[in-house]
């Protein structure tokens, strides 16, 4: 028996005419790396808000850890938003003691050394960041929580190529110490490949495919493949 | 696909095919070529899923079908290692060349070749010599 840690029935939200979740129907496996898949504006960030609480449901019904999205829940979920910067006006160092005051579970140790593989140094101002570090800086504070749950949203984007392998390797690390779920969106799945062991296509709003990436594998070739049949 | 080391062993991961199996697959050849020795001590979980940057389930499911094989035990603290029971890789070596047998057999009865054939065609095969051996002279 598989456990799952999210369940959606029958969840729709829409955007004035258009749906961005459209009767979704989804069970998603706990301890396990997921990656949610598809074009732009087929309703992966819309899922991710809606799991942690930003965005209400019009239709249907969703469980985030046994429970309904709500608050307090958020303790127990360290959350990657596609577009976010919090800490315009502080270092780094200020983002972490930021982070031992008010982030469930955090730890600091952790977000140094997480730090210190992305180049991030303690005294850098935020409001002087590229964008890529910034990223870094934000994956850097979701990575540093001891949750159970980790979602997300292009962790990749705008991150080079040699921070990216840190960041998969850390992220190996990290599920090599504990159980934890990690949900993911990406356009680089090339990248993931490994690292993913869940897949879910989503398009319109609906799921295409949700397997394990195994099972893809040996049907369909690597996951990039698929993604590139399904989306052309 | 490239050729990653992961202490003695060697890897090559192609992310279209399941990975589960090719890293299987792999460290059994490697303990049927003797490339890692009796009782030699396997890379941890966390070691070979951070080496091959592949989700450490993965790497802990092979880790299982070697250890439910007989191929490996594992010591509690110390991690998995290769048996030091030589008949078990002996046994095994043989199951892996029927394996392989079976396999060309049924590739050749795709073609339509009979078993009679098959045997004819090793008979002329060793009387010439094996064509690795005729490259060499």
């Amino acid at each position: 028996m598989i456990e799952t840690i999210i369940k959606c029935e029958h969840a729709t939200k829409k955007f004035g005419d258009r749906f961005a979740l459209n009767d979704l129907n989804l069970e998603i496996p706990k301890g396990k790396v997921i990656g949610i898949l598809g074009e732009n504006g087929v309703g992966k960030s819309t899922l991710f808000r809606v799991l942690v609480g930003l965005t209400r449901l019009d239709q249907g019904k969703i469980t985030v850890l046994g429970e309904q999205p709500n608050i307090k829940l958020n303790a127990n979920i360290a959350y990657l938003p596609d577009r976010a910067s919090w800490y315009q006006d502080q270092t780094v160092r200020k983002a972490f003691e930021f982070g031992v005051k008010l982030l469930p579970h955090f730890n600091i140790e952790r977000a140094k050394q997480f730090a210190s593989l992305m180049n991030l140094d303690l005294d850098m101002k935020v409001s002087s960041m590229s964008k890529g570090q910034e990223s870094r800086l934000m994956l850097t504070m979701c990575m540093s929580r001891n949750v159970p749950l980790i979602i997300l949203d292009e962790p990749f984007s705008g991150i080079d190529g040699t921070s990216r392998e840190h960041i998969i390797e850390s992220m190996i690390d990290y599920m090599s110490d504990r159980e934890v779920t990690i949900l993911m969106t990406t356009h680089e799945i090339y990248e993931a490949e490994g690292l993913l062991d869940y897949a879910i296509f989503l398009d319109k709003g609906h799921v295409l495919i949700a397997d394990e990436a195994e099972n893809l594998r040996r049907e369909h070739g690597s996951l990039h493949d698929l993604s590139r049949k399904l989306y052309r | 696909m490239d050729a990653k080391q992961v202490g003695s062993l060697q890897f090559m991961i192609d992310f279209s095919l399941p990975l589960y199996e090719q890293i299987l697959n792999q460290i059994r050849s490697s303990v049927a070529k003797g490339e890692i020795g009796l009782g030699e001590k396997l890379p941890s979980v966390r070691e070979m899923a951070h080496s091959l940057k592949v989700n450490p389930n993965t790497v802990m499911r092979a880790y299982q079908e070697l250890e439910r094989d007989g191929l490996t035990e594992k010591r509690r603290g110390q991690g998995t290692f290769i048996t030091h029971d030589k008949d078990k890789v002996a046994e095994f070596r043989d199951d892996l060349a029927k394996e392989y047998i079976l396999n060309f057999i049924n590739s050749m009865e795709n073609l339509g070749f009979s078993l009679t054939d098959i045997q004819s065609y090793l008979k002329i095969i060793v009387r010439e010599g094996h064509p690795h051996d005729r490259n060499n002279h």
